[in-house]
């Protein structure tokens, strides 16, 4: 019995196994391209469509910026070459960027990254850091800190003019704008392809200036010049008859460049029994000598925090925030040293400058109408309203170009408004747009994560393959990163 | 002192778990005849396995007897993500769902047993790196059944039955990774269940030698697991260990699995002397299953001293809920045996099982879809007192995908959009003897 036992026993073993190996098959649907055609892919954009994140442009942000995801995606579907004008190995961190160190009291530590940089030297014109070239032809036009208003302006591509565009110049054509580099870079590629998101820098710089900055560039476009210079690009996009994606322009309060500080700071108040009814005295318009500096009283209520309150502090307040009702000229020595270049004769000191400001530092910190918090900091409410109307507008542009002209819309505010409310699920992982923890926003607080383009990426093939038919799965956004900490 | 023995029997076969083999993850292999007749049971008396089956029909069962019998369940899985990337097949295991019967008694009148056996389990260990990871990379829960069992014949057409069912050991096992921004940590959740029972009675009734039927009720049994362990592997040890770990500080958990509660109907029909055929319809009560939630306890220290606020927390929280929403299931089953000669009897059976999970809440756990099943199986009797039985049972799962799009509607992003497609072989092999 024992036998007969072991040997069905053995027989049947050997028969699941044999069974057993069969292997079942999940045929995938292969990827293809619809209406559309992948050929040759061209982007044009700003510093998203670069890949920049932590603040800094860097090869491994180039690397996973979302062009670069999609033209993997259309790889498969017959999709050329793509090229970007990527930092060498051996100058990998390009431009320098953050890296978070560690932490302190739980709060991030961060630190420049300042080896293996790719900068030859300063600029003779405006002592600007210059970078170095790669002139050869790119299929990723991103230039960072680039607007729709920068687009025909002569010099852009010099060294006065935008480093990250002069990076891309070659020397033969030196005073070509970017709209003349976009036209010729059509004219050689004849792209089948292409993908547009400009805009965001003719709002964003306002925005993150806490609609205080002096700087040229920190103002909000006019929506005619937005419009016609959208509609220019669009052209030349579609004149050889290429399909494309136009993104909108998301709505940047939402990004924890300006949801972070706000929060963490009325906590610390709170922690350290300072009343919410104390007052909060800032200025509001441009910050600057000779500026009306006005100041207003309100109180730390007033800062926004889970839906009350409607003061948004920019990161960039961070390292002051703890200042708060302290006699102390920090700041406005800091913002001396960083307007000092641009500063006219007349205000040849420190001393001269506060008085120009009228700035008394012996009085307390964002406490005292002496000694307020600056506007460069905060964004009010009526600035948010000046950014969310620019927002509005402009992306009523975007929708009505694209839509006249057939062309898929990537919707990156609706996109973006939800992720800031629900976040986003990549398989299983919780993403929200939290600073630092949240995986989705980089160390600047704008820019997002690979783990971030990868899900832009993903949006993005979804609007393709809406609007032309394909089908792209996209990637796993969990292979990306979120913000890296030590270990 | 009986019950001793046999789960000391059953002891020796443990260690071994079960492949869901019905809907949800019930293993539905009660005794090898059986599985050979596509798992039909309820309406027949054919061994002591009517215990499991239906505890009603045991009086019927022709001669007292022990019986035991095991399958070898393998699992050939594969998994697609719906973000696209290369299949990802199940790991081989093999697993062994047992059981083992001894009844005695007047034949025709009464009987006394008991049973054990292993309704439920699965056992799944996903590829490496697999785009799932972090919802689950391994599973092991296992369940062993001790059923006293008392069946009575009112008359030769009619005998009803009762058995205790004791969940006299439960384990589970589950396993994932944690997305933390170091990298990839692991966590493993560890615990064996409290004794519980439950009952499983059943009618039999069998007004002529060409026709019998069965009813059956096995009702639901709650596996708790209380203070199970919590281990971490792969958190972080430098300059982020403070403020990463002070969210993981959870040793141990308390969790709920129910085991759902069957109703079963059967038929036999007996047209020849020869011929035996089972027709059974079931329905597991699988809606029971709503939730499965985690209460974390217990404190590490890896937040400091330990204080309310910051002990039991898994990434942060004391708590973790995770939607099921089963549906109840049907299951169809029909199959026959021929007794070719006195040595030999062969059969063959088919089944279809309706899954119990919903579109879009399907969980790496119990990757459940419909399944068809096709089953063949012999006896052979060297004797009139000995029987070997053996049995072969195929299921094919129906492929199952689901979008990110249905996972964000329901609320269930804790598990991976995607395509599933599941095949199980379970050859099996069992022993009776007769007195």
């Amino acid at each position: 019995m024992n036998r007969i036992f072991n040997y069905s026993a053995s027989v049947l073993g050997l028969l699941g196994l044999a069974l057993g190996g069969c292997q079942p098959n999940i045929d995938a649907p292969a990827a293809s391209a619809g209406t559309a055609t992948f050929t040759t892919y061209l982007a044009v954009g700003n510093s998203l469509t670069s890949g920049y994140s932590d603040g800094g442009l860097y090869r491994e942000g180039q690397l996973n910026s979302y062009p670069n995801i999609l033209s993997q995606q259309f790889a498969a579907v017959g999709g050329g070459a793509f090229t970007q004008p990527l930092f060498t190995e051996a100058q990998a961190n390009g431009t320098g960027y953050l890296r978070l160190t560690g932490f302190a009291n739980g709060a991030p530590v961060t630190a420049a990254v300042t080896s293996n940089l790719a900068v030859r030297g300063l600029s003779a014109a405006n002592g600007q850091v210059l970078y170095t070239k790669f002139t050869d032809p790119v299929n990723n036009l991103g230039v960072p800190g680039i607007r729709l208003a920068d687009i025909q302006t002569v010099g852009y591509g010099s060294v006065a003019g935008n480093a990250y565009f002069e990076r891309i110049t070659p020397d033969a054509s030196a005073s070509q704008t970017y709209f003349q580099r976009m036209q010729a870079t059509v004219a050689a590629l004849k792209p089948t392809f292409f993908t547009e998101w400009l805009g965001n820098n003719d709002v964003l710089g306002y925005a993150t200036g806490g609609g205080g900055s002096p700087s040229p560039t920190a103002t909000i476009t006019r929506t005619d010049t937005f419009t016609l210079k959208l509609n220019r690009v669009l052209n030349v996009l579609t004149s050889g008859g290429a399909k494309g994606v136009v993104a909108t322009i998301p709505d940047v309060t939402g990004i924890p460049f300006f949801t972070t500080v706000g929060p963490s700071a009325r906590a610390a108040l709170a922690a350290a029994s300072i009343p919410t009814a104390a007052p909060f005295v800032y200025t509001t318009g441009l910050l600057a000598p000779g500026q009306a500096n006005t100041r207003v009283t309100g109180t730390l209520a007033d800062i926004r925090v889970s839906g009350t309150g409607t003061l948004l502090l920019t990161l960039t307040a961070a390292p002051y925030v703890s200042l708060y009702g302290r006699p102390t000229g920090k700041y406005w020595r800091d913002y001396y040293q960083q307007l000092r270049p641009s500063l006219p004769a007349t205000v040849p000191t420190f001393g001269v400058f506060l008085a120009a400001m009228q700035i008394d530092t012996t009085k307390a910190f964002g406490m005292s109408t002496g000694n307020p918090f600056p506007s460069v900091l905060v964004l009010d409410g009526t600035e948010q309203t000046a950014v969310a109307n620019a927002t509005t507008a402009f992306n009523n542009a975007i929708v009505a170009a694209t839509t006249a002209r057939s062309l898929a819309l990537f919707d990156a505010n609706t996109y973006f408004r939800g992720v800031a409310i629900n976040g986003q699920a990549s398989n299983a992982v919780s993403n929200s747009a939290s600073y630092v923890s949240g995986n989705l926003f980089g160390l600047d607080g704008v820019h997002p994560t690979p783990r971030g383009y990868a899900l832009i990426a993903n949006e993005i093939l979804r609007s393709i393959n809406a609007t032309y038919g394909s089908s792209f799965n996209g990637v796993n956004a969990n292979d990306y990163r979120g913000v890296s900490f030590p270990q | 002192m009986m019950l001793k023995t046999l789960l000391l029997a059953g002891g020796a076969l443990m260690g071994c778990a079960a492949t869901a083999a019905a809907s949800g993850f019930q293993v539905n292999l009660g005794g090898q005849q059986n599985i050979g007749m596509g798992g039909v049971g309820v309406g027949l008396s054919l061994d002591q396995a009517a215990m499991f089956y239906n505890p009603g029909a045991l009086a019927m069962v022709r001669a007292n007897g022990v019986q035991v019998g095991a399958n070898f369940a393998l699992a050939r899985g594969a998994y697609t993500s719906a973000s696209g990337g290369p299949q990802r097949d199940l790991q081989h295991l093999l697993v062994t769902p047992f059981n083992l019967y001894a009844a005695f008694g007047k034949e025709g009148k009464y009987k006394f047993g008991v049973g054990v056996y292993t309704p439920y389990g699965s056992q799944l260990r996903y590829a490496d790196n697999w785009e799932g990871r972090y919802s689950l990379t391994e599973i092991n829960l296992q369940s062993v059944y001790v059923q006293p069992t008392f069946s009575y014949a009112f008359s030769p057409q009619f005998s009803v039955g009762v058995g205790v069912t004791m969940l006299a050991y439960g384990s589970v096992n589950l396993q994932k990774d944690i997305p933390l921004p170091t990298g990839p940590a692991h966590i493993t959740l560890d615990g064996t269940t409290k004794f519980q029972v439950g009952v499983n009675a059943g009618l039999y009734f069998k007004p002529s030698d060409k026709l019998s039927l069965g009813i059956s009720y096995r009702s639901k049994i709650d596996a708790q697991v209380k203070g199970g362990n919590v281990n971490y592997a792969g958190l972080p040890t430098g300059a982020s260990a403070a403020t990463i770990n002070r969210s993981f500080t959870a040793t141990n958990f308390d969790a709920t699995l129910p085991l759902p509660a069957t109703a079963s109907v059967g038929v036999g029909i007996m047209p020849t002397e020869k011929l035996t055929i089972g027709f059974d319809a079931s329905l597991v009560f699988w809606s029971a299953y709503r939730t499965l939630d985690f209460n974390f306890s217990g404190n590490n220290g890896n937040a400091g001293t330990p204080t309310d606020a910051s002990n039991g927390l898994v990434g942060g929280s004391s708590t973790s809920t995770s939607k099921r929403f089963y549906q109840d299931a049907l299951a169809f089953r029909v199959g026959g045996q021929y007794k070719a000669t006195d040595q030999l009897i062969l059969r063959l059976g088919s089944a279809y099982d309706f899954a119990a999970v919903k579109d879009g809440y399907v969980t790496p756990e119990t990757p459940d879809a419909d399944r068809y099943i096709a089953t063949a199986g012999l006896t052979y009797q060297p004797n009139p007192h000995l029987g070997i039985d053996a049995s072969f049972q195929f299921e094919r799962f129906a492929k199952r995908s689901q979008s990110q799009a249905e996972l964000l509607n329901n609320g269930t992003t804790d598990r991976v959009a995607g395509t599933y497609r599941t095949d199980i072989f379970i050859p099996g092999i069992g022993v009776r003897y007769s007195f």
